[in-house]
């Protein structure tokens, strides 16, 4: 079996092992205990327990600076890459230890893709950007395999119809919108389980965000999305599953109707009718 | 001198007291209302002082800079002009001299056949034929004329000494001596003798003889001197004291001494800044003008200078025969320039640019805080410094290494030491300028990489590299262009065989090695061997120019890119 | 196991060959590094260990007599009369007080080579200062010859000496000595010696086959010729070596081969010949009683192994500084002249203070002409320039400027500063501003860029209170940027320091043995510059230089690093971060 093979057969099997249509019996992806992150001295998050189910889309909503991006960057151990971040806790994938000194941040970021505030295509082509994780991966033995994943990701990221006959140009000649989804299309080409997505509409004109909203809620049937968004209609129209983070805090978490229509706590009540934030 | 350094310190006197005059006048015109005043007391005073003290300053400045030359021109001219019977006699004698006429005749037969000579070897060089004959004749040809020119001016002191002798023996002959004498000498000779004229009359150093004409000389310029040394300084005070009153009648209520004042510093800033083009100018016409006068010197040939391959300039004997013998091709030169270049590069580029990226993508900032200021060190060492170190030191080692490796002809001094160490001096130069660019390149796009799995070097070597690349071609055209224009190493390192070779243990010489060469020989200035200099140095201005144009457009496309 | 073994296999299958291209990677990243350190230390290290012997000198003390009819030739006492005093023969004398025995002329010259006879001129300035001297017998110390002094550190001459305890009889007669031992002593030495010359000799023979085998597989007609005639060349050498080693000869010694002295007492003798049979030998007489002969058993070997043709101190100079040396009149002490005396053609007499002198000077010229200028046009571009063509078209010019090379504004120097206004060659005054127009665009980008970091805020709270745009930059951006703008210019005024190339242009390489005069007239007198000093040092024949230059660029380091602490401590001191 190629790569390839092996990268078609994970995605079927996922499908069958994982997810339960069944509404309420979401199968546990990301389990975290007591996650905290200083940065330095300074503390940026402090205890953060949660579960995220499969195939949903959860959202991190909160003020800014409430830690929601640093805990989402922890996920994938984004956080690595700063020098002086530190972060303790436990963050469990499948069951198994994020942070534990066996896992390489190589094959766990291969796992866990991300997609950031501002579009970043690298300077390459549009196709290049896409095959860039297939290929670093080694998951095509041969260009035709390649190609074919480009086309299914760019695709499913629903880009294909508009950048098919300029594959070759550059990603950075692509507008606003485009190039955030030729990075969701980028991130889905080395099929990860989970997708996280740092306020990705937020550098996007409302005409894109609606069309990305529209993806995300695409990609839900195939994958795991957590996305940290400051707009709490963002939140209610893609999320199922919503978390409120205050001063480095996880508030309230829950089914996303429930903490819009009837939050429990006081500072969810203020924030989302708007008395802070 | 002296004069001059007391009537400055008189005149800065003189501008403390304006100061004072000017807030003084400004508090008397105000009439006891200081409010009143357009602007500060202060300023008034500063008015005051500028106009007292700049302009005349300024006139004795230029006194500074003129009046030697000037007193010269005018004491010389007035002897010349008393020289003029001695120069009449001279003339007739030298029209009617037989053997001058003989002489004429003979270096005019030589130069029409040197022409024909210099005509058929193009001819025979064109057609690939052999050259050595007609370069040797040519040679000869050279050789004789220069004997017959020796002679003519033999002749022409002997006649010249028997016109002096007739000038009587007193005050006025020896100063038709000097004027006859200097109108004569060349130049260079010109210089000395003035020179030698002032250390007899003014004590400025030591003359280098002594002889009535001399001391005739510098007592002629002696009245000229009194009179430019006083009037300036007279002409200075009578400024500053005329300054000072008229200005200060200008002073009223509402005189605005402030804006004028402004207007004034802003302009003194303008013309400061006017100096880095003015430098620019004075380079290029310096160096056209005097690569003009060379490229005369060799009849205009500048595509042989250009493109020819033997590079002699030892060969030329006298300006008006030099370039005809076609020893003034610089492609030797152009060819070790860039063979050392290479060298260097091959040193610099790599280690500068993973010295770069190792200590802005890896280092801790622990490691990055010792090794930066050692990189630091090795660009602040001065570059003599590493000409010795290749000189003693690799120059040695190189030459024994190949020795055992069995190449017997190694030298000392050979392209590759010299390449060798300049590419040590350049690694700072390349690494500072790629962690520059390194560092320009977003963070989001290492994130972004970092995102989908990539190791360190892959993002490095995929997503950073890259979109640095334009910056880095930048630093690294940079650092050629330094690299050519570097001269102590390669004077020290390299040797000064001019040979046109692809072998870099031997020894090649450069562009800025034979200006060296040429300009430190003891030439004089107006040969076409040492205005070949200023052809040499015009070639590398223009490229080193080029080089440095091209890298600012691709660093500064780079820049907006990412900004 | 996770259930999405088949992906993870596909990555995990890749990963350790990812993992070892990163450590590739990374490792070449350090080797770049340590290779940068590498060579600094290279750099540092060797000029360290080759300025060590320049920082000592051998010192020779002699008592001299001065007296009246040499030094006073005209017996009137005047400071004229002195000054015509030969103070040189009052040295000479002192010396062949030394060494009585010495006559020949040859002999003298070889005597009278171990110092410079300039240093007689610092005797005639300690007589002129202190006329009572005259007449009477003062202790005199002078540096002995760089050849004398090199050989005296063993870093020109390797030798040895052996004690022997055997009966040895020697025959003096004139200049010749015959040596004769009961015992065959010197046949070890005659056969090492023979060995060398055969080796020699095999070396030639070896040589003479290599070019006669190239000279047949070439067929260039002219090389062919001269393989040939080197061949010849080679198989004569062999020849005459080969004559030489003839077994039953007597062995003899020429410049070639190491020196051979026998030494009984002060009585030296080298061997110019040893009997086959190694118990006979004559000799020349370095040194001793004329008429002495008769025979001894304490004696010593003295080998000089280094060939008298390879060095620059004969044998007999070896023989007079080892025996002033053992008199206790030759001492090894800080090379103080090194820092107070000016250039020298004598090694062992130069030094930087005339250098140093000049740079001072020169400096002080850049620094006054360079750092106003800079600043003032670095504010006029950031605070008052328009934005315009003109503006635009100055910075480009700028930024251009900084690049060019640093010989170009030599020759700027040369044909605008010399041939134009006629400036005075060589000097200070001249070099400083050559360096003030090449320090130039260092000191306006830097300054800019300390103008730069000056948040706009505090030029439009000043502005805001009615100060008008000059009053703003200058009561409140400029202190500001103060710290900055120093700290730039000095990076660029320490690059000037070390500036070499310029000056070559505008004959600051002269030849100066007078320091200039270290005030107001020095700037218009002809001099050099430390980096130049080391230029002119490098390029010097005698092999004392090589640790004199390393000194010299020691000295220079040291000002150079001096220079950059100022600017480090001004930096953080005033630094601050906005």
């Amino acid at each position: 079996m190629t790569a390839y093979e092996k990268l078609q057969a994970g995605a079927s099997v996922r499908q069958e092992t994982l997810y339960h249509p069944v509404e309420g019996s979401y199968t546990t992806k990301v389990a975290t205990k007591n996650v905290t992150v200083h940065y330095g001295d300074k503390s940026a998050l402090n205890g953060v327990s949660i579960e995220i189910p499969a195939c949903t889309v959860t959202s991190f909503i909160g003020p800014s600076g409430c830690g929601k991006s640093t805990f989402l960057r922890s996920i994938n151990r984004m956080n690595d890459t700063i020098d002086n971040a530190r972060v303790s806790g436990s963050i469990l994938i499948d069951g198994e230890e994020v942070n534990d000194r066996n896992v390489d941040p190589v094959v766990l970021r291969a796992r866990v893709g991300m997609v950031f505030q501002k579009p970043n295509p690298f300077p390459k082509t549009i196709y290049e950007n896409v095959a860039y994780g297939p290929r670093i991966h080694g998951l095509a033995a041969d260009k035709d395999q390649l190609d074919a994943i480009v086309e299914t990701s760019l695709r499913k990221a629903g880009l294909w119809d508009e950048v098919a006959d300029r594959l070759d140009q550059p990603g950075t000649s692509l507008s606003g919108g485009q190039q955030q989804r030729l990075v969701i299309a980028r991130a889905i080409a080395v099929n990860p389980e989970v997708i996280l997505m740092d306020e990705p509409c937020s550098a996007l004109d409302p005409i894109a965000t609606a069309r990305i909203e529209e993806l995300i809620d695409e990609l839900r049937e195939n994958y795991t999305l957590i996305i940290v968004t400051h707009s709490m209609a963002q939140a209610a129209r893609v999320s199922q599953m919503t978390a409120f983070f205050h001063l480095g805090s996880l508030v309230e978490y829950g089914p996303t109707e429930e903490i819009f229509t009837n939050p429990r706590d006081q500072r969810t009540q203020d924030y989302i009718t708007g008395r802070f934030g | 001198m002296q004069i001059s350094v007391y009537v400055a310190l008189a005149l800065l006197v003189l501008t403390a007291i304006g100061y004072l005059v000017g807030r003084r006048q400004a508090f008397v015109a105000a009439a006891g209302r200081p409010s009143e005043l357009h602007s500060l007391p202060s300023y008034y005073g500063y008015y005051l002082a500028l106009w007292t003290g700049v302009p005349a300053l300024i006139l004795l400045a230029l006194y500074g800079l003129t009046g030697t030359s000037l007193v010269n021109t005018l004491a010389m001219g007035e002897l010349e002009r008393e020289a003029a019977p001695l120069i009449r006699a001279y003339d007739t004698q030298l029209a009617q001299d037989p053997d001058l006429s003989r002489l004429n005749d003979a270096i005019a037969q030589l130069e029409a056949d040197a022409q024909v000579a210099r005509s058929e070897l193009d001819k025979a060089r064109r057609d690939g034929g052999e050259v050595a004959a007609y370069q040797r004749s040519l040679g000869d040809l050279t050789v004789e004329l220069n004997r017959l020119q020796g002679e003519i001016s033999q002749v022409q002191d002997r006649i010249a000494a028997s016109i002096a002798v007739r000038a009587p023996d007193n005050l006025a002959g020896d100063r038709a001596r000097a004027g006859f004498e200097y109108w004569r000498a060349t130049p260079d000779r010109r210089d000395l003798f003035l020179t030698d004229a002032r250390a007899l009359a003014f004590g400025e150093g030591f003359a280098s003889r002594n002889s009535s004409a001399l001391i005739a000389a510098g007592d002629a310029m002696r009245p000229w001197d009194e009179m430019f040394r006083w009037s300036s300084a007279g002409l200075a005070m009578a400024m500053a004291l005329g300054g000072l009153t008229w200005m200060r009648r200008q002073i009223t209520v509402t005189f605005r001494a402030r804006n004028r004042l402004e207007g004034v510093v802003s302009f003194a800033l303008f013309a400061m800044s006017g100096i880095a083009i003015l430098t620019t100018l004075g380079i290029v016409l310096s160096l056209l003008f005097e690569s003009i006068r060379f490229f005369a010197a060799i009849d205009w040939r500048i595509h042989e200078f250009l493109f020819g391959l033997q590079w002699s300039p030892q060969i030329a004997i006298r300006a008006d025969q030099v370039g005809q013998t076609g020893a003034f091709g610089a492609v030797p030169l152009f060819a070790g320039t860039a063979l050392i270049t290479l060298v260097a590069m091959c040193v610099a580029v790599p280690v500068g640019l993973f010295a770069a990226i190792y200590l802005s993508e890896y280092a801790s900032s622990r490691f990055r805080a010792i090794a930066k200021p050692v990189l630091e060190i090795l660009a602040g060492v001065p570059t003599v410094v590493y000409g010795f170190f290749a000189l003693l030191t690799v120059g040695p080692f190189i030459r024994d290494a190949a020795v055992l490796l069995g190449y017997e002809d190694a030298v000392t001094q050979s392209a590759l030491s010299a390449g060798l160490v300049m590419g040590i001096m350049i690694i700072p130069f390349v690494s500072s300028l790629s962690d520059d660019v390194i560092n320009a390149v977003p963070q989001s796009l290492r994130d972004g990489a970092y995102a989908m799995g990539a190791t360190k070097s892959e993002a490095v070597r995929h997503v950073v590299l890259p979109a640095a690349l334009p910056g880095i071609v930048g630093a690294i055209l940079l650092a050629v262009s330094r690299a050519i224009g570097e001269t102590m190493i390669v004077v020290m390192a390299a040797g000064q065989g001019a040979n046109l070779t692809a072998n870099p243990l031997e020894s090649v010489t450069t562009i800025t090695v034979q200006i060296v060469m040429l300009i430190t020989g003891d030439q004089e200035f107006e040969s076409a061997k040492t205005l070949s200099a200023f052809a040499l140095a015009l070639v590398l201005f223009a490229l080193t120019l080029f080089l440095n144009i091209a890298a600012l457009r691709v660093v500064e496309r780079f820049r907006e890119r990412y900004e | 196991m996770s259930k999405l073994a088949p992906i993870r296999d596909a990555v995990m299958e890749r990963l350790p060959q990812r993992h070892r291209a990163e450590q590739r990677f990374q490792a070449y990243g350090l080797t770049a590094i340590t290779l940068a350190v590498l060579f600094l230390t290279l750099l540092v290290g060797s000029i360290l260990t080759q300025s060590l012997a320049a920082f000592t000198a051998h010192r020779l003390t002699l008592p001299v007599t001065l007296e009246r009819e040499l030094v006073d030739p005209r017996g009137d006492g005047s400071e004229a009369s002195l000054r015509r005093g030969s103070y040189n023969a009052a040295l000479q004398a002192a010396l062949r007080d030394q060494f009585p025995t010495v006559h020949g002329v040859g002999e003298l010259r070889e005597l009278f080579g171990i110092y410079s006879a300039i240093n007689a001129s610092r005797l005639l300035t300690d007589v002129v200062n202190n006329p009572d001297l005259v007449g009477q017998s003062v202790d005199f110390e002078f540096p002995i010859s760089d050849d004398a002094d090199r050989y005296l550190k063993g870093a020109s001459v390797s030798e040895r000496q052996i004690d022997m305890n055997a009966s040895l009889s020697i025959e003096i007669a004139g200049n010749v000595a015959r040596l004769e031992a009961q015992e065959a002593v010197l046949a070890p030495f005659a056969d090492r010696l023979r060995q060398v010359m055969a080796d020699r000799a095999n070396r030639y023979a070896a040589a003479a086959e290599a070019a006669l085998a190239s000279a047949r597989q070439t067929i260039d007609p002219d090389e062919r010729e001269i393989l040939e005639a080197e061949a010849q060349r080679a198989q004569m050498r062999v020849q005459q070596l080969n004559e030489r080693l003839r077994p039953g000869a007597d062995f003899l010694l020429g410049p070639r081969e190491p020196s051979l002295l026998v030494r009984a007492g002060d009585t030296i003798v080298r061997l110019t010949s040893i009997t086959s049979g190694g118990r006979e030998a004559t000799g020349e007489v370095l040194l001793a009683d004329q008429a002495w002969s008769g025979s001894v058993t304490r004696w010593s070997f003295w080998e000089i192994e280094t060939p008298a043709a390879t060095r620059l101190i004969t044998d007999r100079q070896m023989v007079f500084v080892r025996l002033l040396e053992e008199r206790g009149l030759v001492r090894n002490a800080f090379n103080a002249l090194l820092f107070t005396n000016a250039d020298s053609r004598e090694p062992e007499l130069a030094g930087v203070r005339g250098a140093l002198i000049g740079t001072i000077l020169t400096m002080v010229i850049t620094i006054f002409l360079a750092v106003p200028v800079g600043v003032g046009a670095a504010i006029y571009l950031e605070e008052f320039a328009p934005r315009n063509r003109l503006t635009r078209l100055i910075e480009v010019n700028i930024n251009n400027l900084a690049a060019v090379p640093s010989i170009v504004f030599g020759l700027l120097g040369l044909a605008v500063f010399i041939n134009a206004f006629g400036l005075p060659r060589s000097t200070p005054l001249l070099g400083g501003m050559v360096l003030a127009l090449m320090t130039l665009p260092t000191v306006i980008i830097s300054s800019r860029a300390a103008l730069k970091a000056v948040p706009p805020s505090i030029r439009e709270a000043a502005l805001g209170v009615g100060a008008s745009r000059t009053q703003a930059v200058f009561h409140h951006v400029l202190p500001l940027a103060m710290p900055g703008m120093l700290t730039g210019s000095i990076i660029g005024l320490a690059q000037a320091l070390g500036e070499t190339a310029p000056l070559l242009m505008i004959g600051m390489v002269a030849f100066v043995a007078d320091a200039p005069n270290f005030g107001f007239t020095g700037f218009t007198d002809p001099s050099t510059v430390m980096p130049v000093q080391i230029f002119i040092w490098s390029t010097s024949a005698e092999r004392a230089f090589e640790a004199r230059t390393a000194a010299a660029i020691l000295v220079l380091l040291v000002l150079m690093v001096l220079f950059n602490a100022v600017a480090i401590y001004l930096r953080r001191k005033y630094e601050r971060r906005w």
